[in-house]
């Protein structure tokens, strides 16, 4: 086990490398000078001369002459020690930048979670269940409509209903403006203004889950051992819940263990057309504003991301299912 | 045995394609019969139009595809086509419905963008159209106690009326005071016409003075212009004023010199003048017409040859109109919404009277019959750039399904590759080939995207944006594919067959994709379904982000870009309902499709 997981961690850093690597020359594919731009606004105050030599000076000493192999080398040296480099366009270290985005994604993706777990789960079980009943075929259709519609069809209708038509929500943004309230106060507004991208979340996300949710339970109930449970007699509460659901679970979990990971990362659609400060719309911003030290930073994050996720979805399931230890 | 199989096994094919879709199918075979008479392509075949609700997916999906790939041949779009005056129209047919109680009794009609105004014989003001400007502002509010109206003018957004008593009422957009009579304008006794242009208003007494109100900065006119106390009748462009002197003169009463001060030398005597948004044309006594300004390659200079003479002309925004000496219409000009092609009804009866403006045409006959031709409006309505809505969503579609398939064709052909190679070969190749899945797998699919298409994008045309976006969706796509196809070639290599062709000495590679390929035929094809939704909802969310395919090229994405704010969700709903539901209702059929595919082909899923 431990020799598995040492070798994966292995194949990580590497394809952490070469991930990283390829980023590296894509964002530097874009055609740019920041040393003429660092030096742009003192170009008038200076002689010709002193400028070009400030400029040649600034450009030896943020090495833009290098091989770009030197300049990556130099690139990720800082990132490894945590230095993402500075943001162009908010003269701020990016580190320093990214954690109120990340704080406010994790805020809002733990309640989306929650919420859309709990529906998902007891939805699919009961559908499982009653299979072919009309319940569960006005489920299936329903989920099919919800995960078909893109999210931003989601967000266009249900700003239409809840927040245009019936005032319930507010349209955007993430507090009143201007508000002074400390404690419950403050959290009280902000999940009025977090209830309509809450919402949405949770259905985009219930479709593709309570459909997951019911296959795997389905899957469950067609063993032998269930049929053995009903001969015997037991409850059919006991029957599903503690027979089949147990061995439903193993694939959910995995699905669950991936969605707690993607909470970090955030709704790029959602928290754009909300105007929420998270990751997806800081990303976004960095993008739009050409602030690419800082898009290179969230997109290597999303990276790790995305890479420990997949090895911790893989160890899960040795974890959860003795069956499938792995063990290469 | 052949040549009379294959009718048959046509017919039945069609049969359960529209006949079982419907459940009036025959009776449903017991296992073994069944499987004694089809083979598996027909069981499946069976199997999947036995679903009502994927056949119906299908057969909504295969509509909705004839249409966006049929109908770009009828619908023509064009990229550069934008239309100030047609902004945010609401859906709707009316722009030409004509209330049935004015007919025979037309006294003038005065076509606006959206709406048109016509006033009765006794003086009674019609209206319809679309007659909203914005969500506060309303033409319809007529100021009340007007009177016996005599004139009426539509202008860009507001209009002009003069009453029996010579008194002027404007209402409508009032921002640049087009709408403020001045003073001096109140207390004249002698107003002759009003006349509502761009913006500005213009008032013309019986003894030949203009007077002019409104934003001056956007329309050229002199006031001291030299023809004080001459003009017998006034037309406006988008942002000029044309004049006709009593002794038959075109003058211009601006006082830059531009297009329009051009004018074509020896006119003769003029007896018509009339103004589009950015030409003049003028008739002389011997009916040839002459046309000048900014002419355009909408062909508002190519007047038509004929026999008799024009005696009167009409314009509207892009196009003219005249009678002839012998009561017959005659149009020239931007026919996009067919205003410059005069009809049959019209072309056989007498024209008494004829009322242009914008995209319509109002022809009165002998009969007092009004008949109309040009822009009915828009069944779907129009969007901020005053492009139809209907026209984009069907050139959109094609865009969209056409990425989406080419997307779905390099990323299956990808991923059987890769899936098949790394499944039979198996050992280092297959530790390599896994590595590379992860990586691809392990990109956060949309920023990845976004980040390709922005920093790629940039140095692109607009045309390669759009391979762009499609490379960008297969290369993106294909590892979950390539995993399946792998699982189930290394199911499939250890069969007997596979031991076979080896002894017989088939090449390796001619055995992956001659021997297996085709027994995981059927997972390729329902991912690649499947998939063919997941890269038009991926490419419509890139677009509407605007990372996607751009401007003014449209796609179902695009077409809802800018639609995220409250004011065009509430106000201008018909810019993203309509899309909306179109692209919901084509994934979900691809998707229904897909589903009834894989429970199709799975035996293990029908559950006997």
């Amino acid at each position: 086990m431990l020799k598995y997981i040492g070798k994966r961690v292995l194949y990580m850093i590497f394809v952490f490398f070469i991930m990283s690597l390829v980023m590296f020359f894509l964002y530097n594919l874009i055609p740019g000078d920041p040393a003429r731009a660092e030096l742009e606004p003192l170009k008038k105050t200076m002689r010709p001369e002193a400028y070009q030599m400030r400029y040649e000076q600034l450009r030896k000493q943020m090495g833009l002459d290098d091989p770009i192999i030197v300049k990556y080398g130099k690139w990720i040296g800082g990132v490894l020690q945590g230095d993402f480099g500075m943001s162009t366009r908010h003269k701020k270290p990016v580190v320093d930048l990214i954690k109120a985005p990340m704080g406010n994604t994790i805020f809002i993706n733990i309640f989306a979670t929650i919420l859309a777990l709990g529906i998902s789960i007891p939805l699919g079980i009961k559908c499982a269940v009653k299979r072919n009943s009309v319940m569960d075929n006005v489920v299936q259709v329903l989920t099919i409509v919800g995960y078909s519609l893109p999210i931003f069809i989601i967000t266009l209708v249900s700003i239409f209903l809840f927040a245009v038509t019936l005032r319930w929500f507010p349209v955007s943004g993430m507090n009143t403006p201007n508000f002074h309230g400390t404690g419950i106060v403050f959290f009280l507004d902000r999940m009025h203004y977090l209830a309509l991208p809450l919402i949405v979340m949770t259905i985009g996300s219930l479709g593709g889950m309570t459909r997951y949710v019911r296959a795997a339970m389905i899957e469950a109930l067609r063993m032998d051992y269930i049929r053995t449970a009903r001969a015997k007699g037991l409850k059919e509460k006991v029957v599903i819940y503690s027979h089949a659901w147990r061995n439903a679970l193993l694939p959910v979990i995995t699905l669950i263990i991936g969605w707690f990971i993607s909470i970090f990362s955030g709704s790029l659609v959602i928290e754009q057309m909300f105007n929420l400060n998270g990751m997806g719309k800081f990303y976004m911003d960095a993008l739009m504003n050409q602030d690419y030290n800082v898009a290179l930073a969230v997109q290597m994050f999303y990276m790790v991301v995305a890479l420990i996720g997949n090895l911790i979805i893989d160890l899960s399931y040795g974890f959860v299912d003795p069956r499938v230890r792995v063990n290469h | 045995m052949d040549n009379k199989n294959t009718p048959k096994k046509k017919k039945s094919f069609l049969q359960l394609l529209f006949i079982k879709a419907f459940g009036t199918g025959k009776k449903k075979l017991s296992i073994l019969e069944e499987e004694q008479m089809q083979g598996p392509v027909r069981t499946i075949i069976k199997n999947f139009t036995s679903n009502r609700l994927s056949m119906t997916g299908l057969i909504v999906f295969l509509l909705i595809f004839a249409v966006v790939i049929i109908g770009p041949f009828f619908v023509k779009l064009d990229l550069s086509y934008t239309e100030t005056s047609q902004q945010n129209v609401n859906p709707g047919l009316d722009l030409m419905k004509v209330p049935s109680s004015l007919e025979g009794k037309v006294a003038e009609i005065s076509v606006g963008p959206t709406y048109t105004i016509a006033v009765s014989d006794s003086g009674q003001l019609y209206m319809w159209g679309k007659t909203k400007i914005t969500s506060t502002l309303n033409l319809k509010y007529v100021p009340s106690n007007m009177g016996k109206i005599k004139r009426i003018s539509a202008g860009f957004d507001h209009i002009l009326a003069l009453n029996e008593e010579g008194k002027v009422f404007a209402w409508g957009n009032d921002r640049q005071k087009q709408c403020a009579v001045p003073d001096k304008v109140k207390e004249l006794t002698n107003i002759v016409d009003v006349i509502a242009g761009y913006q500005c208003s213009v008032i013309l007494t019986a003894d030949g003075h203009t007077y002019f109100f409104g934003n001056e900065a956007n329309n050229d006119y002199k006031n001291t212009h030299n023809y004080q106390g001459q003009i017998v009748k006034v037309v406006t462009t988008a942002d000029a004023v044309l004049g006709l002197t009593k002794d038959g003169q075109a003058v211009y009463l601006g006082k830059q010199s531009n297009g329009y001060t051009k004018m074509p030398e020896n006119m003769g005597t003029v007896v018509d003048v009339a103004a589009t948004a950015s030409t003049m044309a003028a008739v002389n006594s011997d009916g040839k017409v002459f046309v000048w300004g900014n002419l355009s390659e909408r062909g508002e200079g190519k007047v038509p040859e004929i026999t008799s003479k024009i005696v009167a002309l009409e314009a509207g925004r892009y196009h003219y109109t005249g009678i002839t000496e012998d009561g017959k219409a005659i149009a020239w000009g931007f026919d996009n919404y067919n205003q410059a092609s005069v009809p049959a009804s019209v072309k056989n009866s007498k024209v008494v009277k004829l009322f242009t403006g914008a995209y319509q045409n109002y022809a009165v006959t002998d009969s007092g019959k009004i008949l109309t031709w040009g822009l009915k409006g828009y069944l779907l309505g129009s969007d901020d750039l005053g492009r139809d809505i209907l026209n984009r969503l069907i050139n959109g579609g094609r865009m969209s399904m056409t990425i989406g398939a080419i997307a779905v064709i390099i990323s299956t052909i990808i991923g059987v590759i890769i899936g098949g190679v790394s499944g039979f070969f198996g050992g280092k190749v297959d530790i390599i080939l896994q590595r590379i899945v992860e990586i691809v797998s392990g990109l956060p699919f949309l920023p990845f995207a976004m980040i390709l298409s922005a920093l790629l994008g940039n140095a692109l045309s607009s045309n390669q944006r759009i391979y762009l976006m499609m490379i960008i969706l297969g290369l993106l796509q294909w590892p979950s594919l390539s995993r399946l196809v792998r699982a189930q070639v290394f199911s499939e290599r250890e069969k007997e067959f596979v031991t076979a062709a080896k002894a017989v000495g088939v090449k390796q590679m001619s055995i992956v994709f001659k021997h297996i390929l085709p027994n995981v035929i059927s997972v390729i094809i329902v991912t690649a379904t499947l998939d063919f939704a997941t890269c038009m909802l991926t490419e419509a969310t890139l677009s509407y982000l605007g990372f996607g395919v751009p401007a003014p090229q449209p796609t179902w994405g695009n077409m809802l870009y800018g639609c995220n704010n409250s004011i065009v969700i509430q106000n201008y709903w018909w810019r993203w309902v309509f899309t909306s539901i179109v692209l919901g209702i084509c994934v979900i059929c691809i998707n229904l499709t897909g589903d009834g595919l894989r429970d199709a082909i799975d035996p293990k899923s029908q559950e006997r």
